[in-house]
């Protein structure tokens, strides 16, 4: 069935980014209008908009309110949901629900969905189809103490995660037996309020390793292939920062090696649409199966870049029952893609969220650059929702053609108003052995010790700015009256005289 | 001309960072610094968006004013911020008396490094803590983060109390070193 209408179940960047492609392919699009952002851009870029602005109920985000979102489609006769990212993305209820309003959810199966959800079920998924994987708990850990017997089995250090978990929710390494009690207790607490599920499992930690996710594309029809690798290695509390592809660790035949299990991984679950299998890889080139995530990722573009494939577009085809156009050997991976997450962070005072108005935002029009941004002049920054506020993906033929343009157009990608993670940008391009492609997942925590950047005039100039703005206030006091109309002393217009 | 006069006495400026770098401007009104002993003219610009930036060795630098508070200067160059206090050479001599006076066996602070809620305190006052000793965990964006001690001492007072909302800054505890 052909999708017509599209409910875009989410905001910001990904919902813009989804609209280009609906737009593209002739579907009239539709999103949700919050109070929390009632004047967000992706509002104006979409056909309709369902408003859910008045009337809020407190007791459920907007956007996880399954029922709803159904509601609100149904009402409109909408043929299909895009989930994005985060929210009810990887929820399995809400791709049932939608099933069985026969609304099409243009994303895998529900039951596909659950399975990779549950971390403890989709490891027992890959161990049946000879995928690699780490020892540990068989399935989630009891208490602490059972945690304490089977860490001490197969040794520290050792990891605690979420079983409903993703994005670093509910993790903790455990390098000690002293400290595994805390850890279990912080891991668990995060768990159950992140994910609603206190369910924790415990496995060997791998000290350094990288991060290789592989992009699936699969069909309904039972075809499926991958796109190539992306590196994640650079990530801060297991939060990507930058991700690029291809990876520099990969050779063609450890890619062919890691792609086949990654389709191993999808079909064991009859997956179909765009899903994304996360493996680590350690220093001795073996890697090991981490989890699968069942929906378009954050950094989906570096792979539309090399592979020149619209991935949004190819799992609305997927829902509407279209067949793959594409075999494995079709897939060429072109030239080098990296993208820079902008995030509305202060990286001077440890990455915390820095909230305010983006007074103005610009960056560079060239061939090499592509922004995915859901910000524009004005946009304000909520403590509602995450601090991502832009991507920005360089694409060249080289990576080191891609590091140098990244370089030029992180410097000309100007924002006023806000602290972000621009900053830090600039100190991972500044590092030798990131730019040799040599790093893990330690890469912050051992090699980037700064984790920003200045050359050495900018804090010449910025001490200079400030001199110069302060005198210049002083001389616009210096020409206003002590005396103010009424025979007062003016006391701002005494003090700086004063001083 | 008496106040003419006066004016060009009180031009020299100093913007003292927070690592107490001090840097000195004779004019900064007339946009001109001294770099590698020679005077150079400084242009600032606006683009056509707006953003104010300054061209320094042929390259652009967008600055903009993070923070502005009496004469306490945050200035963005590029993406990374830099903190001054603005001071005339009277009041950088007053300052720098006062910071040998201050008794430097106070108490440390430790402060909420990003606004969140406070989910467990592990100490008390009274109690013992040790550097690197996880004393708060503080949960910010659905992250439970643990906040540890950067100096051994005695807990002097415990600032806040199990799920209250903090802001950035805000003091969590005060530790008497020792």
């Amino acid at each position: 069935m052909k999708i017509k209408s599209l409910l875009i179940a989410n905001r910001g960047e990904i919902a813009i980014r989804i609209i280009k492609t609906a737009r593209k392919m002739g579907i009239r699009s539709y999103v949700i209008k919050t109070a929390k952002e009632p004047n967000a851009w992706y509002l104006e870029e979409a056909d309709e908009i369902i408003d859910f602005s008045e009337d809020y109920d407190e007791s459920i985000p907007e956007f996880l309110d399954i029922e709803r979102i159904i509601k609100g489609a149904k009402k409109r006769k909408v043929d299909a949901i895009h989930p994005g990212y985060g929210f009810l993305a990887e929820n399995p209820d809400f791709a049932r629900r939608c099933e069985e309003e026969n609304i099409i959810f243009v994303g895998p199966s529900h039951d596909a969905i659950y399975r990779m959800g549950h971390k403890t079920i989709a490891k027992e998924l890959a161990r049946e189809h000879g995928v690699p994987l780490l020892g540990g708990s068989p399935g989630a850990v009891r208490d602490a103490e059972e945690a304490r017997k089977i860490a001490n089995e197969i040794g520290y250090p050792v990891i605690l995660k979420a079983a409903a978990g993703g994005g670093g929710r509910g993790m903790r390494v455990v390098s000690k037996e002293k400290d595994i009690e805390r850890m279990f207790t912080l891991a668990t607490n995060e768990a159950s309020k992140a994910f609603n599920n206190p369910d924790v499992f415990l496995e060997r930690f791998v000290r350094e390793p990288r991060h290789i996710e592989f992009q699936i594309l699969a069909d309904k029809h039972g075809n499926v292939i991958h796109l190539g690798e992306r590196e994640c290695s650079v990530q801060r509390k297991h939060q990507k920062l930058l991700e690029e592809s291809p990876s520099p660790a990969l050779s063609s035949a450890l890619r062919k090696k890691m792609g086949e299990a990654a389709v191993n991984i999808a079909k064991a679950v009859n997956y179909y649409s765009a899903g994304t299998v996360e493996f680590l890889l350690d220093s001795d080139n073996s890697f090991s199966f981490m989890e699968m995530n069942t929906r378009i990722q954050v950094e989906h573009p570096v792979t539309e870049m090399v592979t020149g494939i619209d991935l949004i577009e190819q799992m609305i085809r997927i829902a509407e029952g279209e067949k793959l156009a594409y075999t494995q050997k079709d897939i060429k991976l072109n030239g080098w893609a990296i993208e820079w997450r902008i995030n509305a962070e202060d990286v001077q005072s440890g990455f915390s969220p820095s909230l305010g108005t983006i007074e103005k935002i610009s960056w560079p029009e060239d061939e090499h650059v592509r922004v995915d941004t859901g910000v524009r002049d004005g946009s304000v920054i909520t403590p509602y929702f995450d601090s991502m506020i832009a991507k920005l993906i360089v694409h060249a033929e080289t990576r080191e053609k891609a590091l140098q343009q990244s370089s030029m157009a992180i410097r000309k990608f100007w924002i006023k108003g806000t602290k972000t993670t621009l900053a830090f940008c600039r100190a991972v391009l500044q590092n030798t052995n990131f730019r040799k492609g040599n790093f893990n997942t330690s890469f912050l925590s051992k090699e980037l010790k700064i984790h920003y950047h200045a050359e050495p005039d900018e804090a010449l100039l910025a001490a200079f700015f400030a001199t110069y703005d302060y005198a210049r206030e002083i001389q616009e006091n210096e020409e206003k009256p002590l005396h103010t109309e009424n025979g007062k002393i003016a006391p701002w217009v005494l003090k700086k005289r004063l001083r | 001309m008496a106040r003419e006069a006066k004016k060009k006495q009180s031009t020299k400026l100093i913007a003292l960072s927070t690592t107490n770098k001090a840097y000195e401007f004779r004019k900064p009104l007339e946009k001109k610094i001294k770099y590698q002993g020679k005077e150079v003219e400084i242009k600032l610009h606006e683009d056509p968006k707006g953003f104010s930036y300054i061209v320094w060795k042929n390259k652009k630098y967008m600055l903009d004013v993070i923070e502005k508070k009496q004469n306490r200067y945050t200035i963005m160059v590029n993406g990374v911020w830099h903190t001054f206090t603005v001071e005339t050479p009277v009041s950088l001599k007053r300052k720098r008396y006062l910071e040998q006076q201050a008794d430097a066996s106070s108490a440390v602070s430790i402060e909420a490094p990003m606004p969140g809620k406070i989910i467990d305190i592990m100490v008390e006052e009274g109690a013992e803590v040790k550097e690197g000793e996880p004393i708060i965990i503080l949960e910010a964006m659905k992250m439970q983060n643990e906040i540890t001690s950067h100096i051994t001492g005695l807990v002097k007072t415990v600032a806040v109390k199990k799920n209250e909302t903090v802001m950035k800054d805000d003091v969590l505890i005060e530790i008497q070193r020792g």
